[in-house]
């Protein structure tokens, strides 16, 4: 009785893996993407560099950045920004609707989202290394005293964070395709919110430089835990918000899973597979 | 006999005249129509109608807050106070916005029509095929974002609390029409590419990239290698930074002679990449 139900647990699984493998082998097919995808995440740190470089030109400290404690965190923020690339699901979803090939998603054998997941697994598995190596690449060209958490307790943390981050991605991602069962058009809005989300994930700059009232409203977002508060953890702030973060993103996540079992079973039936 | 010549060569002028006139006559009458063609477009799509605007209006807003939260704790950025930056925002959002009203969607559509053979249409027809190309597409919606550049300069001026004076206006109005130029020029030219090699996404994804950091890094901030890349390469770094400096009594005769040179060489860039690049041109699938 109990070997059977593990046999079906691995079956399961099995098949999640299939698609993670599967998606592995397809970034290859993309060999310069990959490249582009490394060579593309020194824009953002250009951008520190030269507009921090300016700032420190002055002064020692800016908030409680150093400048290298600052170009620290635009380094991992970086890397986890490139890392994140669920916006295609988002996509994915939309036109698939819209065409009406999602039926696709339907027939096949898999949880839709859980199938997402393995996609997204696949494809940032493949990336960690190449981003890795290229952040690494810019802290040695860039010369940057890199400032990395002492904690051990907190880098496991921010990791679980960061990848726990990842999985609400994939599932706002999920849910704003869904949404065009509803609304039909939703290209803008991805857009739109594309902007937002460089801004409130602290991509940008981080936002400890906001004022105190605006990082308190932050905190109650949960795109404060996807890259900003990974990023500090990591480069050695914050680290008493580690635990609470931690809690703040799985309850995220479980409402973001609520939030998507309702559209499903409320707009799915709009859903005609003749396309809009 | 000398009377002769004279008689003729005054008539070949009046000639040449009459011709030019006719030309952009003709043009203008081009122009009335792709516009009322492309609003009857986008009156079928109503809800894409306003997209450019909240797009791009986020984006420059944004970064208004992020230089907001960085100025509350910096006085001077290289020099350059809350004033300079909140101008040198509105001015790449005005930029932008001129661009997206006017000619980037039909610019941007030049790839895929050369991919798809669509082109053939365009050198068929009695009118230049660049000129259609780019009023094609003109995008009313983004109208109000030109108005919200022009309140994010105003209130730049404002934090400033710069004299406004006639000679400035026009300082500023004339390197804004001379930088429009250029951006334009630059989108031609990356665009132009697609029609000597098979695939370009490469080469708009490096614009995007070149775009992303100039929009929210001003020229000051570039030295060595950066400034060979972003004053002269890729000059976006000079595109807002310019109408700004002459705003702010900046500009020097030296600085505004290199933005004229820099915009006179891309007219020639451009010139010699679309003529040259039609004749590559193999229709369908090239």
């Amino acid at each position: 009785m109990q070997s059977g139900f593990i046999r079906k647990g691995v079956n399961i699984l099995g098949k999640y893996l299939e698609v993670t493998k599967t998606y592995m082998k397809t970034q290859l097919v993309w060999r310069a993407d990959v490249i582009l995808n490394m060579v593309f995440t020194v824009t953002k740190i250009i951008f520190a560099y030269l507009l921090w470089k300016m700032v420190f030109q002055q002064r020692e400290m800016v908030g409680e950045f150093t400048f290298h404690g600052m170009m620290s965190y635009y380094i991992i923020s970086s890397f986890l920004s490139q890392l994140e690339m669920s916006e295609g699901i988002g996509r994915e979803i939309h036109e698939r609707i819209r065409n009406g090939t999602f039926s696709k998603y339907l027939i096949i054998p898999v949880g839709i989202e859980k199938y997402f997941m393995a996609m997204e697994l696949g494809i940032v598995l493949f990336y960690v290394v190449f981003d890795f190596i290229a952040a690494m690449v810019w802290v040695f060209i860039f010369r940057i005293q890199f400032v990395f958490a002492a904690d051990n307790g907190v880098i496991v943390c921010a990791v679980v964070m960061a990848v726990l981050g990842m999985v609400f991605m994939v599932q706002l991602h999920y849910f704003l395709g869904l949404l065009t069962l509803k609304y039909q058009g939703i290209g803008t809005f991805l857009m739109i919110k594309n902007n937002l989300m460089a801004l409130v994930t602290g991509t940008i700059i981080p936002l400890a430089l906001f004022p105190e009232g605006i990082v308190k409203m932050m905190r109650l977002l949960p795109f404060y835990y996807v890259i900003y508060l990974p990023a500090m953890l990591l480069s050695g702030k914050c680290e008493e918000e580690a635990w609470t973060g931690l809690a703040a993103i799985v309850c995220w996540c479980l409402v973001m899973q609520f939030i998507i079992h309702g559209t499903w079973k409320k707009y799915l039936r709009k859903y005609d597979g003749v396309g809009i | 006999m000398k009377k002769n010549d004279k008689r003729s060569g005054k008539k070949a002028k009046t000639d040449i005249n009459v011709n030019r006139k006719r030309t952009i006559k003709k043009n203008m009458c081009v122009l009335r129509e792709l516009f009322y063609l492309r609003m009857h477009g986008l009156m079928v799509f109503r809800l894409d109608f306003l997209a450019p605007f909240f797009v791009d209006g986020s984006l420059f807003v944004i970064q208004l807050l992020a230089f907001g939260a960085v100025y509350s704790h910096v006085d001077v950025i290289g020099g350059w106070g809350r004033g300079e930056m909140i101008l040198y925002i509105g001015t790449f959002s005005l930029l932008n916005a001129v661009n997206m009203t006017v000619y980037f969607f039909g610019v941007n559509s030049i790839p895929y029509k050369v991919r798809s053979g669509e082109l053939d249409l365009y050198l068929s027809k009695p009118v230049s095929p660049l000129f259609r190309l780019t009023f094609e597409n003109i995008s009313p919606g983004s109208v109000p974002l030109i108005l919200m550049s022009l309140c994010i300069v105003a209130y730049g001026i404002c934090t400033l609390r710069m004299p406004l004076t006639l000679p400035v206006v026009i300082s500023y109005g004339f390197w804004v029409l001379v930088m429009t130029v250029l951006y334009y020029e630059l989108e031609v030219v990356i665009r132009s590419v697609s029609l000597y090699v098979v695939s370009m996404a490469r080469l708009e994804q490096i614009e995007e990239a070149g775009l992303e950091l100039c929009m929210k890094l001003p020229g000051i901030a570039f030295y060595g290698v950066y400034k060979v890349i972003f004053y002269l390469i890729l000059p976006y770094g000079i595109m807002a930074t310019l109408p700004v400096q002459s705003m702010i009594g900046e500009m020097n005769l030296q600085t505004a002679a290199y933005g004229i040179g820099v915009v006179a060489l891309f007219t020639a860039v451009t010139a010699a990449l679309w003529t040259q690049g039609l004749k590559h041109y193999n229709s369908a699938s090239s």
